[in-house]
């Protein structure tokens, strides 16, 4: 068992034991197709409400054309609407190298958010995985294209058959 | 747009640029390449400075 462990905002110590996988996605809108409605935010909003997830960090990156990046925090965006609520449970996970590594992603002239969260869903079945010995040796996530490929594949192959 | 205070001159969580994933309408067939296995990790789970509580 680790003894190092994580403290929240609000004061809460959290083993390492009990924290659920934590993951981040970048998700990038093209210069002009951004549509913000405030739908992201409301299903976001929806998801830590409900302790599927929570939400440990968030960043704003715009690459300009030449090529050099902006990071903003979130709590610099004008009108948070719903994510007020949870901007105040934020913390500071993501340090500055991270801003370079996770903008390689992007195209210049975009813009993208940046999101940390903790699955706190599988927190306890993580957990009790850990108790029993059991120790994480790999973890992904399978592409739609991928699924769809295989299906694809599949049908090609009984309609060759058939 | 100067970043948080609690950024800077910290080791960060990421490691290592990031790839572009492909964004694409249709099928695209997955590589064949085996699952590497992930680092099992017992003492410095966290990216920071090993045995230092960090707030998250």
């Amino acid at each position: 068992m680790s003894e190092t462990s994580l403290e929240t905002t609000e004061g809460r110590v959290t083993s390492l034991d009990e924290l659920g996988p934590v993951d981040y996605i970048v998700v990038e809108f093209p210069a002009g197709a951004s549509n913000f409605t405030g739908e992201m935010a409301q299903e976001l909003v929806r998801l830590v409400e409900a302790g599927t997830i929570r939400l440990i960090d968030v960043l704003i990156l715009i690459k300009n054309v030449d090529g050099s990046v902006e990071a903003m925090e979130l709590s610099e965006v004008e009108e948070l609407g719903e994510l007020q609520a949870l901007e105040a449970q934020l913390a500071e996970l993501l340090a500055e190298e991270d801003v370079a590594h996770l903008a390689a992603a992007m195209d210049p002239g975009s813009t993208a958010g940046v999101l940390i969260w903790e699955n706190l869903w599988a927190a306890p079945f993580a957990s009790a995985a850990r108790r029993s010995g059991g120790q994480l040796i790999a973890n992904g996530r399978i592409p739609i294209q991928a699924i769809i490929a295989s299906i694809e594949a599949d049908e090609a192959h009984e309609n060759e058959g058939g | 747009m100067p970043l948080g205070p609690g950024r800077v001159g910290r080791v960060g969580v990421i490691g290592h640029p990031v790839a572009k994933t492909a964004v694409v309408a249709k099928a695209v067939t997955p590589g064949s390449a085996p699952v590497a296995k992930t680092a099992v990790v017992a003492a410095a789970v966290t990216p920071g400075r090993p045995g230092r509580r960090r707030r998250i």
